[in-house]
């Protein structure tokens, strides 16, 4: 049977509530989780926000920006991170991206709607009418949740392999395998992996307070967070860690990073192990993604080998 | 070696009818199931026309949900033809987009400032679909969403041949399905300018590769197959419709809305597919086109189609009878490759009057073409600029 290539990390970017190298702040013990204005109506106040998104370098065109939901700059911020120092081809990067909650529609047709209510119900026929001169024209294509992935793409000029997988926080996980086995089978020469989440706006803080039921939740948070994937045999970057795919439960993941940066959800796996590979070998206080984390209020079925580990970091029966 | 994957089901809804065998005969009649818009009054829209699909009887698991309705009765097509495939060694990965709020749940919430329910929340999202199908055919293995917009379902099909051939399923139920026919998505997409406005004549609206089209129309419908890896299939005595041979995607890295006028992803996802079923671009006897019929795609995949195949190769879209299914249009065009093989019919693009000398091809207008054929690709090209292409191949 052919062995399978080894693949290894080659490079990170992070946009997170503590800055892109987050890494010091929590071992400093800061946290980036606190009230936030926007929640003040709600019975949960407390969210990590990423303060800026500083896209200048990433942008072709500076007014792009207008077209990216938050999502989308978190994810191009993390990924062109990740990218600088990349010089191979671009036909052959494949991009693989999780996205969680969909950035929907944050308000924008918020004045549209209101015109197009008649008492008290919305009405197809002023939608057709009132509504619809004030219906922002580019909403439908903002809120398709492939957007993080064509944003990257396009800026970053990204034309290999492709996907991006929905499912909460198993998301992230999901594009992580499908990059892995691009790379082992030689789909690609390089996997750009992209988490991208933004749970903190009112709107988000609502749906995960419906969907809690009533129960306390943990505070909410956002990131971007890219990890550049190369075959070891083939690596142009410095391999950072090994990564592979285990059919056996990985080691117990503990998130710990959420008390500082929030429940980032799709982001969240991507990023406890960009935090685990950060660290270095020993630095063993953020384990990587656990086999079956549940998305929330779901009940899809995520099976062992979505258990992913640094090499560094195997557990002894794992070796 | 290579674990071969085989369809062992399949099956659809689509505006042209309720199941595979209607939308067949509907496509090769060169019917077009596109008019009116019936779902809510439309009259005073800049676009009064769509795909919708006709009423489909309810099924007993779909909660009143049309989308629910309409996967649901597809993947009981598939799951007739294919045999139970429950168990743990089977999986699904379904493309879908992010459901939409209906008026009055977007009503509720200005008036309230209330969210959805948990119960709303959960049909919005777009992993539902996959939860549905894996609930409804008792798969117990890896589950997953793709959503790449038009894409979607043809990447789901793709990751499903991908999770067969590395051994994680032995079975996958792929598919897709979208319903994007109500107010706002067509007020949206008609102010983007995507829409046709034939409103004078429907069912001459999509018009793909045609000097006088104007833009795609909004349609709906859900497309399933059942993959299966070949030697279990023929262990068990399941019938064998194709092979699911190659899959290939590529990023335009262009705009969101337009293809770049060089065809370079459309050739690149095609290239792709083609080697990944070890094929040369003589060995295909078909293609079933992206083919939206929008001023920028068709010209764009035209000119990569011409750049890949030296010879020509009979093309066609029947998104001219059936419109745009968006996320579920891949798999339900996958599965009308396997119609064309097995029949040896090769489905027409109606309203073709007038072929655009930009969109030069080996076009099949308006009535099929009888062609005996091994191999055929369809393509699957989505809004952000993802590519999917797809070879189904005779089984032998």
């Amino acid at each position: 049977m052919a062995e399978v290539p080894q693949v290894v990390i080659t490079s990170l970017g992070l946009c997170t509530p503590l800055g892109r190298d987050p890494s010091g702040a929590l071992a400093r013990g800061e946290s980036a989780v606190r009230e936030q204005d926007e929640l003040s109506g709600l019975p949960h106040r407390t969210a990590a926000v990423v303060d800026k998104i500083d896209l200048r370098e990433a942008l072709k065109r500076r007014k792009d920006r207008k077209l990216m939901a938050r999502p989308s700059q978190l994810a191009l911020a993390a990924a062109a991170d990740a990218l600088t120092g990349w010089s191979g081809p671009t036909e052959t990067l494949g991009l693989f991206v999780g996205v969680g909650r969909e950035p929907g529609d944050d308000g924008e047709s918020e004045s549209a709607l209101v015109a197009a209510q008649v008492d008290g119900r919305l009405s197809e026929e002023a939608v057709a009418g009132p509504c619809r001169d004030l219906y922002p024209p580019l909403l439908p294509l903002k809120t398709l949740p492939n957007m993080a992935l064509a944003h990257v793409s396009i800026h970053l000029d990204v034309r290999g392999e492709n996907g991006t997988w929905c499912g909460g926080p198993a998301a992230g996980l999901a594009a992580l395998r499908a990059a892995i086995w691009a790379l082992e089978s030689g789909r690609c020469d390089g996997a750009l992996v992209v988490g991208a989440d933004s749970w903190t706006s009112a709107g988000a803080v609502r749906d995960l307070l419906r969907l809690s039921g009533g129960d306390p939740i943990c505070p909410p948070g956002e990131a971007g967070v890219a990890l550049l994937l190369e075959r070891a045999d083939k690596a142009i970057g410095t391999p950072l860690a090994e990564i592979g795919l285990s059919r056996r439960p990985g080691p117990r993941s503990e998130f710990a990073h959420r008390a500082a940066l929030g429940d980032c959800k799709a982001a969240d796996a991507l990023l406890a192990l960009a935090l685990r590979v950060g660290a270095g070998p020993g630095g063993a206080q953020f384990v990587a993604a656990e086999a079956g984390q549940p998305p929330v209020g779901v009940d899809l079925y995520i099976p062992p080998e979505f258990a992913c580990y640094p090499a560094h970091s195997m557990d002894a029966d794992d070796a | 070696m290579k674990r071969r994957v085989v369809i062992t089901g399949m099956g659809m809804v689509t505006p042209l009818g309720a199941d595979l065998e209607q939308t067949w005969a509907a496509v090769c009649a060169g019917r077009s199931g596109i008019g009116p818009i019936t779902r809510f009054d439309a009259s005073d829209m800049p676009v009064t026309f769509a795909a919708e699909t006709e009423a489909v009887p309810v099924h007993p698991a779909d909660e009143g949900d049309l989308k629910l309705r309409l996967a649901l009765t597809a993947l009981d097509q598939a799951l007739a033809q294919s045999g139970s495939v429950d168990g743990p060694r089977t999986g699904v990965c379904m493309g879908s987009e992010i459901g939409r709020p209906s008026l009055e749940t977007l009503a509720e919430g200005l008036a309230s400032d209330a969210a959805p329910d948990a119960a709303t929340l959960a049909r919005l999202d777009p992993a539902a679909p996959s939860r549905w199908i894996a609930r409804a055919c008792g798969a117990e293995g890896p589950v997953s969403t793709v959503s790449t917009a038009c894409t979607s379902s043809s990447q789901a099909v793709g990751e499903g041949l991908l999770r067969i051939r590395r051994g994680d399923a032995d079975v996958m139920v792929v598919g897709g399905v979208d319903v994007l026919v109500d107010a706002l998505m067509v007020t949206g997409f008609a102010k983007l300018g995507a829409l046709s406005e034939r409103n004078e004549d429907p069912q001459a609206a999509s018009r793909p590769f045609d000097v006088d089209r104007d833009g795609f129309v909004l349609g709906e419908g859900a497309g399933i197959l059942v993959l299966e890896e070949r030697e279990q299939a023929l262990a068990r005595g399941a019938t064998v419709l194709a092979e699911l041979s190659g899959f290939g995607c590529s990023c335009n890295a262009y705009r969101i809305t337009d293809s770049p006028p060089d065809g370079r992803g459309a050739y690149q996802s095609m290239a792709a597919a083609l080697n990944d079923a070890g094929l040369v671009p003589s060995d295909i006897g078909y293609i079933n086109a992206h083919g939206t019929s929008t001023p920028m795609n068709d010209p764009s995949e035209a000119r990569g189609i011409r750049r890949l195949f030296e010879q020509p190769v009979a093309v066609s879209s029947t998104k001219s009878s059936m419109g745009h299914l968006v996320a579920a249009c891949g798999a339900v065009e996958a599965i009308l490759c396997v119609q064309a093989i097995r029949t040896g019919t090769l489905p027409p693009t109606i309203n073709l009057d007038r072929p655009d000398p930009d969109c030069a091809l080996d076009h099949i207008p308006h009535t099929p073409r009888t062609a005996e054929i091994d191999h055929a690709l369809t393509n699957a090209f989505g809004f952000g600029g993802s590519n999917g292409s797809l070879v189904v191949s005779r089984h032998g």
